[in-house]
């Protein structure tokens, strides 16, 4: 969901009251006909203002809160589960860890290396199965009004609109900035998570857990790849024939 | 309006054989130039002035029209068997080159040669409409034999259109889905020629809409598919040498 025109400029008027429109763009980098756009329809992304908070130094999830469909966002941030946490782990790094372990005879002398920035390339579609208790999605399409197939769709591509982050958070009851770090919105930080979580979730996974977690995950990669090869074979035989 | 139609027809299709030229001196996919060219002429045949033309120096006993029927069958046959192939549609491949398939285009080829020799057609005129006012009995030969005319490609037509909805729908280059909605969409134009009989006269029009519309939907629609081909040949390409650099 879009926050108002009107909330927006009272807010802006609030962190910056001196700046200009331009100013406000050149400071945050952001395009001075997306904004003019966003302002006159009356609809002003997410994003947009979690650029702008960056660029004058505040938090953007507290920033959001002020909003009214983000009021939940407002309060002491929960701190994220440890099945969120590895979700946010790519598939690359699980493997490159997995090897690092004892259990993996090559490990020896390895070191753990670190971890890379969140969101990963399936960072969401990881994270809903991470919190779902198998009726998520059920509750959210209710509460949002999104067509389950809709929200499947969104997974597949690896988004998720901000709306429907924080709705799935909620629905799971885990804290609520946790979809925003998943689907790239907000950094890690941002949300309040505790600066070495993951790399901690990721060191309390035993050698079995972190072997069947990879395994999980590789095997869904395969059947994308699969797929994948599939519909290119399927392509290059209509131009065989027909290009 | 049907005039502008007509030779739209036959510029775009024109066009497109002209430009599969290149490839096809390159060697590739060389039955899709026969495709479009045999398209081109089979639309001048269609169009009354160039049809008095071609039928002259044919003798003027309306020769032109069966070779027209003629030219087809030849294309809806080799389209049929490209659409097939590519889109994987082994039962519509099966139901064009089969037995029955052979069976059908060779009865619908016989029939429709002896219906037109069963008349008596001297005096060139476009879509025999000079043929068919002579008397009630050749009224209805004509209506025979244009009936035969529609029957094959239908026939084609309908065994390649479920493949062609499938392939609409799939995870395909938008491009590609764009062409194959095209292509099915020009199948059921055709499999629709099958209704002409209960067209009234008054809404003869429908008739040329429909052919055309068929015909423009098949060019295009085979033209979209080749179009990605070549975008996509080039993001390679530029893909290719923006990681060597």
């Amino acid at each position: 969901m879009t926050l108002s025109a009107k909330a927006f400029q009272r807010w802006l008027q609030s962190i910056a009251p001196d700046a200009s429109t331009a100013d406000v763009c050149r400071v945050s980098g952001i395009k001075r006909t997306t904004l003019a756009q966003q302002l006159v329809r009356g609809k002003v992304s997410v994003s947009t203002v979690v650029s702008i908070s960056r660029a004058y130094n505040i938090n953007p999830v507290a920033a959001l809160a002020g909003f009214e469909p983000y009021s939940v966002l407002s309060g002491p941030q929960r701190p994220p589960t440890r099945s969120e946490l590895v979700s946010q782990i790519s598939t690359a790094d699980l493997m490159r860890a997995l090897l690092a372990r004892p259990a993996m005879e090559l490990a020896r002398g390895a070191s753990a290396p670190t971890l890379g920035p969140t969101p990963h390339a399936t960072s969401v579609k990881n994270w809903v199965d991470a919190i779902d208790d198998g009726e998520v999605r059920h509750r959210v399409s209710a509460t949002t009004g999104v067509a389950p197939q809709n929200y499947s769709a969104q997974l597949t591509a690896n988004r998720l609109s901000p709306e429907l982050a924080v709705a799935t958070a909620l629905a799971a009851g885990v804290g609520p900035a946790g979809g925003l770090v998943a689907t790239g919105i907000i950094t890690e930080e941002e949300a309040g998570w505790p600066p070495g979580a993951r790399q901690a979730a990721l060191d309390s996974l035993t050698d079995g857990e972190l072997t069947a977690l990879a395994g999980e995950r590789l095997q869904v990669l395969g059947k994308v790849l699969r797929r994948q090869e599939q519909d290119q074979a399927q392509t290059e035989k209509i131009w065989e024939n027909l290009g | 309006m049907i005039e502008t139609l007509q030779w739209t027809t036959l510029a775009v299709c024109a066009l497109v054989s002209v430009a599969r030229i290149p490839s096809t001196l390159r060697g590739e996919n060389r039955s899709l130039f026969g495709i479009f060219a045999s398209m081109t002429l089979a639309i001048l045949l269609s169009i009354k002035g160039p049809y008095l033309v071609i039928d002259q120096a044919l003798g003027g006993i309306n020769l032109a029209n069966l070779l027209l029927r003629f030219v087809i069958f030849g294309v809806i046959f080799f389209m049929g068997i490209r659409i097939s192939r590519g889109f994987s549609a082994d039962s519509a491949h099966r139901h064009i080159t089969g037995r029955t398939g052979m069976l059908v285009l060779l009865v619908v080829s016989v029939v429709m040669v002896a219906l037109f020799f069963s008349m008596d057609t001297a005096g060139s005129s476009a879509g025999l409409q000079a043929i068919s006012a002579k008397d009630a009995r050749h009224f209805a030969l004509v209506e025979y034999y244009g009936a035969a005319g529609r029957a094959y490609p239908a026939y084609v037509a309908l065994a390649l259109v479920p493949a062609l909805v499938r392939a609409a729908q799939d995870r395909l280059p938008v491009l590609v889905r764009i062409g194959a909605a095209l292509l099915a969409l020009g199948g059921v134009a055709v499999a629709l020629t099958l209704l002409f009989p209960v067209i009234p006269p008054e809404l003869g029009q429908i008739e040329f809409i429909i052919n055309y519309t068929a015909i423009l939907c098949f060019v295009i629609g085979l033209a979209l598919i080749w179009a990605a081909r070549v975008v996509n040949g080039r993001g390679a390409a530029r893909q290719k040498t923006s990681t060597e650099t």
